[in-house]
C-alpha cells in the first residue's frame, strides 16, 4: 500500500459511532447487508493478501455512499466496500452476469439505431425476461431503459450549432454524454448541447467511451482501468488546455473525477488533470452564474416540482447545483426529496437477489414523488430516472431539459 | 447565490442555521458529517450543578463569575430566547420538549443514575420518578449496551422499587443485527407496537412507570409512546442510549427540514479545508469536493464546528492544536505537557478540553491580543473557549443557546 493511498489510511479514522450504519439505506430495509461499519472499516482489517476474505456480505453494499456523507470522521466507507468486492471477483473469478452488467453499453451499441423498435419489443417480452433471469440472474422485472432508434452520437454528427455562423473565439467546452446519453436518451444530450450553446459556447464531442463505473461497481477492475486510460487519453489534449469537461451524467463525471482515479490508484498526471477539468452540467452552469455569465433570461414555469439528488450526484460533494440554477426560473418552485436513495444504485436493482432490496430502498423516493401530485420529477441521474418511472409511474426528466425549457428552446432544435 | 456559510451540522450549527435561514438569509450549512446530535441524549442540558432557582440561576452565578465564559456572550436572556425557540419548532413537529430553566428534571441514564436535564422531549419526560415509585425497565437482548436488570437494580438501590426485564422481541423479519435505528423502525410498525403492548401489560405487575429504550419510533414517537401505554396500562417513558442516538436525529431532523423550509440548505458530506480572507473580513469559504475544491462566497458565516472531540478542534503529537475549517487563533494550553491534568478525574478537568476560539460580546473570533480576526464571522457551541462543557453538562445547552445567539448576530451582517 502507497503511503499516499487515502482510501485504507482513512479506516483508522473511525471511532465506531454507527452513524454510517444508521442512515444507511440499504441495512434499513434487510438483513443481507449488516451495515457499512461492520463490512466496510472492522471487516477491512481482516482482510489481507493472500487470505480468503473474511465474509461475503460486502457484495450487498450498493455502491450510494450514503456512509461517506455522513461519516462524521472522513472515512471512505464505500471505497473500502468497493476493493473489498474486487478482491473477491479476483479471488472467484468474473460471473456471467458481471460481464454483461460491466459491458451493458456494447449490448446498447448493438440495439441502439433502427433495430430500437424490435430489439425494445423483444427485451419487454416476458418470457425473455424470465429465460434471461434464470440464465444470467438479471431481475425480469428490473426497469430496462428503452433503446433510441438514433444515437446521440449521430444526432451530433448532423447537427448544426445556430449559433455558429459568423461566432469566433467563443468558449469550447466538451461533452461527455456518457452510454445512456447516447444509446438510450439522445434528448438529454441534446438539451445540453442547446444550452451549452444558447450560452455562446462551443461544443466539442470528441470520441469517448464507457466510464467504466458498471465494471468498478462489478468489481472488474482491470477493464475498468482500461476504460478509464482510453477516456483520459481522448480527454486530456482538451483538459491540459483549460478545456472544461462537462457531463450531464453524475455517474459519469464521478467516475471521472474521483472514483477511478481513488478506486484503481491512478495518480498519474493526465489522470489528475482531467478530473480536474471535469464537471457536472449544473456545476458548471453555477459556476458561470457565479461569474455573471450565465444568461439568465428564462421564460417563466409555473410548476411545482419534485426532485430527487441522486447519490452519485451528492457523492461530487457540490451541494445541489441543479436547484441552485432552477431556482432562477420564475414561477418555478422545486421540492427536494429526503430519500438517501433511489434503490437502484447502478447495476444493484438489476440483480434477482437484490430487486427486492432495490426497491425497498427507493419506497421512500417513491411515495414522495407520488405524494407530490406532479405528473413529473426531476432528477440528474439517468440510472435513477429510470427506477423512479419504475416504481413511482412518474415520468422523470433531467434537470437539463426543464433549463432548456426555461429558455425557450424547443426539442430537436 | 448562497452567500452565508455555517459550517457544522451539530445543535450549534442547525440553531444558528435556523435563525439565518428565518431572517431570510438563506444559508448554505456545510460539514463533514451528520453532527454531535446522534451522540447526544437528546435533552438539553444547561448545567450540571444543582442550584437554588433552577437552571436559570446557575447559569447567572456562572456568568457573574466566569466573564469568558459562552454563557457570558448569550446571557441568560440569550438562553431563555433560544429554548423558547427550540422549543416552539420541536412542538410544531409533533415532539415537544417539557421543562423550563426554573428546576432540572431529574431522569436516569441507562446505569440508573439520575442526571439534570433543563428540557427533555415528553417522551422521557414520564422517566423523573421519586421515591416510592414503582418502574418496569424492560429491554431487548438485541439491543446492545442496554441492561434493563442492571439499571433496575441501580435504580433500587435509590429507593425506587424497579424490575428489569427483557421483552421478547416480536416477530419481524430482521434477525441479523440490531441498532437503535433498526429497533425504531420496528415500532413503527403496528404489529410489532402490539406485541410489545402486550408483553408490557403481562409483565408490568403494579409499576406505574415502565421505561424502555430510546428507540421508540423515528417519526412519531408520542403515538408509539400512547399505544404503548393503552396496551400496558403504565406511564412509558424512554431512556437516552449509547449512540447512534434516535432523540438526537429526531432534532437534527426537524432542525434540518425547518432550516430547509426557511430557505436554507444542508450540504453534509463537505468538509470545510480553510478560509480565504481580506483583511478582517472572510471573503471565502472552500470546502473538500470530489476532484477539485469547492469555493463559496461567504458575506457572513458561522463557525460551529466544535471543539475536541466534534473534530473542529484537532491535536497532533508535536502538541499543535488548531482549529480545522477557518485557522482561527485558539486559547489552547502552551504546550502538550499542559493538556492534562495529572489525575484522570481531577474535578478541575483537563486544560486541553477548554481549547476553543476567543470571542468578543458579539461572539466573534478574537486573537490571543483581543482584536477581531473576521468582522463577519461568529462563533459558536464547541468552538469555542472557556468551558469544557462536557464536564460542565452543559453541553447542549451551550450549543443551543450560543448558536441561536451567534445565528441571529451573524443575520444583521451587511454585505
Amino acid at each position: 500500500m502507497p503511503a499516499t493511498d487515502f482510501i485504507e489510511l482513512s479506516l483508522d479514522h473511525c471511532i465506531k459511532c454507527t452513524i454510517c450504519t444508521a442512515a444507511c439505506p440499504v441495512s434499513a430495509v434487510t438483513d443481507l447487508f449488516p451495515g457499512p461499519k461492520y463490512v466496510g472499516p472492522q471487516a477491512q482489517r481482516f482482510r489481507r493478501d493472500g487470505e480468503a476474505p473474511p465474509d461475503d456480505t460486502v457484495d450487498y453494499c450498493s455502491g450510494c455512499r450514503v456512509c461517506n456523507e455522513v461519516c462524521p470522521t472522513g472515512v471512505k466507507i464505500m471505497e473500502i466496500n468497493t476493493r473489498a468486492k474486487a478482491r473477491i471477483v479476483e479471488s472467484r473469478g468474473v460471473p456471467l452476469r458481471s460481464w454483461l452488467l460491466g459491458y451493458q453499453y456494447l449490448i446498447g451499441r448493438l440495439a441502439c439505431g433502427p433495430l430500437a423498435g424490435v430489439a425494445n419489443l423483444f427485451a419487454n417480452l416476458r418470457w425473455v425476461r424470465v429465460l434471461a433471469e434464470h440464465l444470467t440472474g438479471i431481475a425480469r422485472e428490473a426497469p430496462l431503459p428503452s433503446f433510441s432508434g438514433y444515437s446521440f452520437r449521430s444526432w451530433a454528427r448532423r447537427h448544426r450549432d445556430p449559433h455558429a455562423a459568423g461566432a469566433t473565439g467563443r468558449p469550447k467546452v466538451v461533452y461527455f454524454h456518457g452510454c445512456a446519453t447516447n444509446y438510450y436518451e439522445p434528448r438529454v444530450g441534446e438539451a445540453a448541447v442547446a444550452v451549452l450553446e444558447h450560452n455562446g459556447f462551443e461544443v466539442i464531442i470528441p470520441e469517448q467511451g464507457c466510464c467504466g463505473l458498471p465494471l468498478l461497481s462489478n468489481g472488474i477492475f482491470s477493464h475498468g482501468r482500461h476504460h478509464h486510460q482510453y477516456n483520459v487519453a481522448q480527454l486530456y489534449s482538451y483538459a491540459a488546455q483549460g478545456i472544461p469537461i462537462v457531463g450531464t451524467s453524475t455517474s459519469c463525471t464521478l467516475t471521472l473525477k474521483e472514483e477511478a482515479p481513488e478506486l484503481l490508484a491512478m495518480h498519474d498526471e493526465q489522470t489528475r488533470v482531467v478530473a480536474e477539468h471535469t464537471y457536472d452540467i449544473f456545476e458548471f452552469l453555477r459556476l458561470l452564474h457565479e461569474r455573471g455569465r450565465l444568461n439568465t433570461r428564462f421564460r417563466r414555469i409555473k410548476r411545482r416540482l419534485p426532485y430527487h439528488a441522486p447519490c452519485q450526484q451528492r457523492a461530487h460533494r457540490i451541494g445541489r447545483p441543479a436547484l441552485d440554477i432552477l431556482e432562477l426560473v420564475p414561477g418555478l418552485t422545486m421540492v427536494e426529496s429526503e430519500a438517501a436513495c433511489c434503490g437502484l444504485a447502478g447495476s444493484y436493482g438489476y440483480k434477482v437477489e437484490k430487486y427486492r432490496i432495490a426497491m425497498d430502498v427507493g419506497a421512500e423516493l417513491f411515495d414522495f414523488i407520488r405524494a407530490s401530485g406532479s405528473d413529473l420529477a426531476v432528477c440528474d441521474s439517468e440510472i435513477c430516472r429510470w427506477q423512479i418511472d419504475h416504481g413511482s409511474e412518474v415520468y422523470s426528466v433531467h434537470p437539463i431539459e426543464l433549463l432548456r425549457e426555461a429558455y425557450g428552446l424547443a426539442p430537436g432544435a | 447565490m448562497r452567500d452565508t456559510i455555517v459550517i457544522g451540522a451539530g445543535l450549534a450549527g442547525l440553531m444558528g442555521a435556523l435563525a439565518l435561514a428565518e431572517a431570510g438569509r438563506r444559508p448554505l450549512v456545510l460539514a463533514t458529517g451528520h453532527g454531535a446530535t446522534h451522540w447526544s441524549s437528546g435533552t438539553i442540558d444547561v448545567w450540571g450543578q444543582a442550584a437554588s432557582g433552577g437552571p436559570r440561576a446557575a447559569v447567572a452565578a456562572v456568568i457573574a463569575g466566569d466573564p469568558d465564559h459562552p454563557y457570558a456572550r448569550t446571557g441568560v436572556a440569550g438562553l431563555e430566547a433560544a429554548c423558547a425557540r427550540f422549543r416552539q419548532v420541536m412542538q410544531a413537529a409533533a415532539y415537544p420538549f417539557v421543562g423550563d430553566l426554573h428546576s432540572d428534571l431529574m431522569i436516569p441514564t441507562a446505569l440508573g443514575a439520575f442526571r439534570r436535564a433543563a428540557l427533555v422531549p415528553r417522551t422521557m419526560s414520564a422517566g423523573a420518578l421519586q421515591a416510592g415509585d414503582r418502574v418496569l425497565i424492560a429491554g431487548f437482548r438485541q439491543l446492545r449496551d442496554f441492561y434493563p436488570p442492571l439499571m433496575a437494580q441501580n435504580l433500587r438501590s435509590q429507593g425506587i422499587a424497579a424490575h428489569g426485564v427483557y421483552l421478547e422481541l416480536p416477530p419481524v423479519n430482521r434477525n441479523l443485527d440490531f441498532t437503535t435505528r433498526s429497533l425504531a423502525q420496528c415500532f413503527d410498525d403496528g404489529a410489532f407496537r402490539a406485541h410489545v403492548g402486550a408483553q408490557l401489560a403481562r409483565l408490568r405487575g403494579d409499576a406505574s412507570h415502565i421505561g424502555l429504550p430510546a428507540v421508540l419510533g423515528m417519526r412519531h414517537p408520542l403515538d408509539v409512546i400512547a399505544e404503548l401505554e393503552r396496551h400496558s396500562g403504565g406511564q412509558v417513558f424512554e431512556i437516552a442510549t449509547l449512540p447512534p442516538s434516535v432523540p438526537g436525529m429526531r432534532i437534527a431532523s426537524i432542525l434540518e427540514r425547518a432550516i430547509v423550509a426557511a430557505g436554507g440548505r444542508i450540504q453534509i458530506g463537505s468538509a470545510v479545508l480553510r478560509g480565504v480572507a481580506d483583511g478582517d473580513r472572510l471573503t471565502t469559504v472552500i470546502s473538500e469536493a470530489a476532484a477539485r475544491e469547492q469555493q463559496h462566497r461567504a458575506v457572513r458565516c458561522l463557525l460551529a464546528s466544535g471543539g475536541i472531540a466534534g473534530g473542529g478542534v484537532r491535536t497532533d503529537q508535536t502538541g499543535a492544536v488548531w482549529e480545522t475549517a477557518l485557522g482561527l487563533p485558539l486559547a489552547a494550553p502552551a504546550s502538550r505537557r499542559a493538556w492534562f491534568a495529572s489525575r484522570s478525574l481531577d474535578p478541575r478537568g483537563h486544560a486541553i478540553f477548554r481549547t476553543g476560539v476567543l470571542s468578543d460580546d458579539r461572539l466573534r473570533p478574537l486573537d490571543q491580543r483581543g482584536v477581531v480576526v473576521y468582522r463577519n464571522v461568529t462563533i459558536a457551541g464547541g468552538a469555542l473557549a472557556g468551558a469544557d462543557t462536557i464536564r460542565e453538562r452543559s453541553r447542549s445547552g451551550v450549543a443551543l443557546a450560543t448558536g441561536w445567539a451567534a445565528g441571529s448576530r451573524l443575520a444583521a451582517i451587511e454585505a
